[in-house]
């Protein structure tokens, strides 16, 4: 893996000064500030002011869980649409991925360091934007109404680590197609996925709410990074510069 | 000389399709070596399984007698792609760091320095490489190729799209870094006139076989058919032309002006026809052979692998 710290780094800078970090950071500034003053009040016009601790915990918490999970998730998913595979399209076109691919870089090198450039921002972004949604809905509704601060663990992990790894293993999955195929195709499979864990939380919210505070929903988590992380991984063994540079020849081997 | 590039009986299948066949040939240290081909003869895949990006069917190739898929064989290499390889967004000096820490060197900034005054950028290096002129760009991509320090430059096509002042910049750059830098170079070119100008050996690719390998002066020199051109003072006389046409041994084929131009028989020395000419009263200005030009050698060669 040699080289691939110099990939990953160079490949931050480049999302970090291009159009798309622009877009995607008013994006997510708007989401974050409606979600950090939308939904504490919200909480207080649905539950008042008034509240017993035992009677409104489960409630809170859940509350809690729905947005903790879709903070990242809609984060996550926003970063990687706009950033995961337009760099590879691009490289892949006028040739530096060629040029890189000559060098003593691994084909894998290349692949984690892609990888992890494309989550790492995310990452951050994510992490800050759910910090500051988790901290507005205590400080500004749970706290002053219950003197209790709500993050129950189960949800610190799903929101901080496991979800994060379940979006690292889509991304790292979506960047091995990006690189053997056309990188429409990678984009098509994060966003699809993207779509569809989206889709789940929707439901878990609406139809399984107990389960979004659970050990359980976690673990789910856990198990679906597990899952495409071994898929990716399964993969990554016939990634080949010989199947890159075909494939940005338009030949897929 | 050591061998630097060692290809030995090379194929490369794509599918059903044989791009490559049986391709052998020996670039020696401080050579700069040829490639020449129509397009789709195989230079390319050539240059992207020297440089690892292609695996072998058959056959051995080998850098600095390492194997080319092993990635010792690929830090002792510089190229220039078909496409330059550079990133627009950066600008000539965070290109060249990129490369550099990629190769993993400690400290690259006298080095980068250096390379950027040889190929007349350091003027320009701050700037992105997105402004840069399609020479200016080559330019660069040969001073990427170098800041590792490498002893085989791998270049394919690096004056292809410049404008001709751009190509004599860029092949001022290429003869320095073969004769000042004391590197070895693998130049694959269209350009019939740069090859003749720079190269001492070349190989002619056709259809993904070898048809022509060697030095350039001895092909340049068997592929003539043993011409002698022979300048005289003053044009010589009809009966005198007619007499010597008509000594068959001498090979007299053509007279343009002062010019006489003789393929002489086995056996016939050229001090011989210089004397019977003398002897007829002839002043002789200039005695030469004639070599074949390399657009020559390449018709000729591409003509007789014609299918009819």
């Amino acid at each position: 893996m040699k080289g691939m710290p110099v990939v990953l780094q160079s490949d931050v800078w480049d999302i970090l000064h291009s159009k798309g970090f622009l877009i995607v950071a008013i994006i997510i500034g708007i989401f974050t500030i409606g979600a950090a003053v939308g939904v504490p009040l919200s909480l207080n016009t649905w539950l008042g002011t008034e509240l017993s601790w035992q009677e409104t915990k489960p409630l809170l918490e859940l509350s809690m869980g729905l947005a903790v999970n879709y903070v990242p998730l809609l984060v996550l998913f926003t970063c990687t649409a706009i950033w995961a595979t337009e760099p590879i399209a691009k490289e892949k076109a006028k040739g530096p991925i060629e040029s890189l691919l000559a060098t003593p870089l691994t084909a894998k090198a290349v692949w984690i360091g892609k990888s992890l450039a494309i989550f790492l921002p995310a990452y951050i972004i994510g992490f800050i934007a759910t910090l500051i949604v988790i901290l507005a809905m205590n400080l500004a509704y749970i706290l002053p109404a219950t003197g209790h601060f709500v993050l129950p663990l189960p949800e610190a992990l799903t929101c901080f680590l496991f979800l994060p790894l379940l979006m690292f293993a889509l991304i790292s999955l979506g960047v091995i197609f990006s690189l053997v195929t056309n990188p429409v195709i990678g984009q098509t499979i994060i966003i699809f996925v993207s779509v569809l864990l989206l889709q789940v939380v929707g439901q878990v919210g609406g139809r399984l709410w107990w389960l979004l505070a659970s050990w359980e929903y976690a673990l789910y988590n856990l198990a679906g990074a597990i899952l495409l992380g071994t898929i990716a991984f399964y993969l990554s063994r016939s990634l080949s510069k010989e199947r890159i540079i075909l494939s940005s020849k338009g030949r897929w081997a | 000389m050591r061998d630097i590039i060692k290809l030995e009986g090379i194929s490369k299948q794509l599918g059903k399709r044989e791009i490559l066949r049986d391709v052998s040939f020996t670039v020696k240290q401080g050579d700069i070596f040829g490639y020449l081909g129509p397009n789709g003869a195989g230079k390319t895949t050539t240059i992207r399984i020297l440089l690892g990006l292609l695996q072998l069917t058959s056959g051995k190739a080998t850098i600095l007698g390492e194997d080319v898929s092993r990635d010792e064989a690929r830090r002792k290499v510089g190229f220039v792609l078909e496409s330059d390889g550079l990133y627009d967004n950066k600008t000539a000096e965070e290109n060249l760091w990129y490369y550099a820490r990629i190769y993993g060197m400690a400290k690259p900034a006298e080095r980068i320095d250096r390379i950027l005054n040889l190929v007349e950028l350091w003027d320009r290096a701050k700037d992105k490489v997105g402004t840069y002129s399609k020479g200016m760009r080559q330019r660069l991509a040969l001073a990427r190729a170098m800041t590792h320090n490498p002893e085989l430059l791998v270049l394919d096509e690096p004056t292809a799209g410049v404008d001709p002042s751009g190509q004599i910049e860029v092949r001022e750059v290429i003869l320095n870094m073969a004769y000042k830098e004391e590197r070895t170079i693998f130049l694959s070119s269209h350009n019939l006139d740069e090859v003749q100008r720079i190269c001492n050996r070349i190989a002619l690719i056709d259809r993904g076989e070898i048809k022509l390998y060697g030095e350039l002066e001895q092909l340049r020199r068997e592929m003539s058919g043993n011409k002698v051109e022979i300048e005289t003072t003053e044009a010589i006389t009809e009966p005198l032309f007619s007499e010597l046409k008509s000594l068959s041994h001498l090979g007299l084929r053509e007279r343009k002006d002062k010019t006489l131009i003789f393929v002489p028989q086995e056996g016939i020395r050229v001090p011989d026809i210089v004397s019977l000419l003398v002897r007829r009263g002839v002043e002789i200005e200039e005695v030469s052979r004639k070599k074949a030009s390399l657009e020559e050698i390449y018709s000729a060669i591409l003509k007789e692998v014609e299918p009819s």
